[in-house]
């Protein structure tokens, strides 16, 4: 063999063995800590994009992130560990690749590269050989050479880097879905525009989901999409009309469209269902079955009205601003036993919440108004006026009558 | 004048292979759930602690009767959502006693948890402190998840988000063979 280029194979030999030994050894972990940041680094966040264990702080990664100190803490080895996790989670949260499968790629093609790389060169080379025979292609060499092994090199580099990032199911093509659990999870606290983008993610995996239909409905509505809210939401409906999240949103919608009937209808239907707490929470805060009753009343249609209000204090007899709601609506029929049930409402209302701002206010222009009773009136006006937060509208009323001074001027 | 034939056979070697690769992982379907429970079928893994009521309890202590594990958060909308359910579930196995409830804190303080209960209602046994271990021997990514666990001792089912009363009234039919 010609000498020069036994040397140019030993040097090359030499310089391949030390980077793979600089790149395969490990750096032994100086303290627990130090193997806990690494292990964690080493394992995907369950329900992240992308994330490990290290870098996410939702709660799954944070719990695993403390079984991993306790258990580096109890003289586990990283082996244990990793089968530990891998049996608990699944083989996908494991960054390092498997041997097997499609993953198994991840190890196979790197070589199969390589050597397909070499061959290429040795017959580049012997045909260099023949070139320089024949006196041709000298200054192409070096070019061509060093072309194709920076081609080899980034070709391996690149392959192992894209299979080590997909798991066994995914596909090769981009579009690399999370699970419709992660998707919701990232959807819930994302801003509304991210939050349709996901919600749609979740649809194209899993069409019937209601949950995905609704939220994307309501979030299409916050941005100001009613077109293609008002779809969504129809379907969440008809697929599971025993969903409640999706009552108060088409209520909310219906309200905003003006078709107070079917709000109400929503509504009422919502008061049949066993909704979670936080349910009634946000739609006392945000007053729309009194808006909606009160709409309803102001368009001659006092009984539709009163069934709404009635639904709602037959699930929450104490819910005062329905009761307060419901005073008030009787006393404006001005029939004399329709207010004098509408001032027990609000009486009622206010036995339970003395300081309820609509029951005080309404019951001050019941007794201004209808009932002749001026002291009564300034009375409620007062206490009223002490209240923090009271609502603009019903101030004015007051203002208008002469039992409030207008604090603006 | 002809070319080295060596070249272009490796050249089409290499392209057919990439082509092949492609064309398996493109067809492949999406991973829908990647991260996976292997516990079905399998043993319960060991749950033991203090409930908030200062009790102790060891799931090993309920073998001969069905058990719903179930993990949850108070600031989990969903875990809201499905607690009448639970309610529901517990109280239509009461007098039978068939099925004990147990429910365990997921990333959550032991307070919240107390209050949660008192709140809404629920007289079984509440894991709140301490309960990472738990949660990671169980292999919970994200709550609410439930897990039934047949007399034996084994892990029968695992529902994934808010359970619902006749769901789990069937679910519990299934397991049984009924």
């Amino acid at each position: 063999m010609n000498p020069r280029l036994v040397h140019w194979l030993a040097l090359a030999l030499v310089v391949v063995a030390a980077l793979v030994v600089a790149e395969t050894a490990e750096r032994p972990a100086l303290t627990n800590a130090d193997r806990v940041q690494r292990l964690a680094e080493d394992f995907a966040c369950p329900v992240c994009a992308g994330q490990s264990v290290a870098e996410s702080d939702v709660p799954v990664a944070r719990t695993i992130r403390a079984e991993l100190a306790r258990m580096v803490d109890a003289g586990a080895t990283d082996d244990e560990v990793r089968t530990s996790l891998v049996a608990r989670f699944g083989e996908d949260i494991d960054y390092t690749p498997r041997g097997s499968g499609i993953a198994g790629l991840v190890w196979v093609l790197p070589v199969v590269v390589g050597v397909v790389a070499v061959a290429a060169l040795a017959v580049a080379v012997g045909r260099w050989q023949g070139d320089r025979r024949a006196g041709t292609g000298r200054w192409s060499r070096p070019v061509v050479l060093t072309g194709v092994v920076v081609v080899a090199v980034l070709a391996g580099v690149l392959v192992a880097q894209l299979s080590g990032s997909r798991g066994g199911g995914d596909t090769a093509t981009g579009d690399i879905r999370s699970s419709t659990r992660t998707l919701l999870i990232e959807a819930g606290t994302a801003p509304p525009a991210e939050a349709v983008a996901l919600y749609t993610e979740v649809l194209a995996i899993a069409p019937s989901n209601v949950e995905a239909l609704a939220y994307r409905g309501w979030a299409s509505w916050r941005l100001g999409d009613a077109d293609a809210a008002r779809p969504d939401l129809d379907a969440a409906v008809a697929l599971d009309p025993r969903y409640p999240d999706v009552r108060v949103f088409r209520a909310s919608q219906r309200n905003a469209d003006g078709d107070l009937a079917g709000a109400a209808e929503d509504l009422t239907a919502l008061d049949g269902l066993e909704a979670a707490p936080i349910v009634g929470d946000l739609l006392a805060a945000s007053r729309l079955r009194e808006r909606v009753a009160a709409g309803l009343a102001s368009q001659g249609d006092l009984l539709a009205a009163l069934e709404l209000v009635d639904s709602g204090l037959a699930a929450d007899p104490a819910a005062v601003s329905l009761l307060a709601e419901r005073g008030w609506m009787l006393a404006l029929t001005r029939e004399t036993q329709l207010v004098a049930l509408g001032v027990e409402a609000l009486d009622e209302a206010l036995a339970v919440d003395p300081d309820h701002p609509y029951a005080l206010g309404y019951r001050a222009l019941v007794r201004y108004g209808l009932l002749a009773d001026e002291d009564g009136a300034r009375a409620d006006a007062a206490a009223f006026a002490q209240v923090p937060d009271a609502p603009p509208g019903l101030a004015e009323l007051l203002v208008a009558d002469g039992l409030l001074v207008d604090a603006s001027g | 004048m002809t070319r080295p034939r060596p070249v272009r056979v490796a050249a089409l070697a290499a392209g057919l292979v990439v082509a092949v690769l492609v064309g398996v992982l493109a067809t492949r379907d999406a991973g829908q759930d990647r991260f996976t429970t292997h516990l079905v079928g399998q043993p319960a893994p060991p749950m033991v602690g203090t409930t908030i009521d200062g009790d102790g309890y060891d799931l090993d202590g309920q073998r001969g009767r069905w058990v719903l594990v179930n993990f949850f958060s108070t600031t989990c909308v969903p875990c809201i959502r499905e607690h009448p359910e639970m309610v529901a579930f517990a109280k239509a196995h009461a007098d039978a006693d068939d099925v004990r409830l147990v429910s365990v804190a997921f990333d959550d303080s032991a307070d919240a948890v107390e209050a949660f209960f008192r709140e809404n209602g629920g007289g079984w046994p509440v894991l709140a402190a301490d309960t990472g271990t738990v949660a990671v021997d169980w292999g919970v990514i994200a709550v609410p998840e439930s897990y039934l666990v047949a007399p034996s001792g084994h892990v029968a089912a695992k529902v994934i988000g808010g359970v619902v009363h006749d769901d789990l009234e069937r679910l519990l039919a299934e397991a049984r063979g009924s």
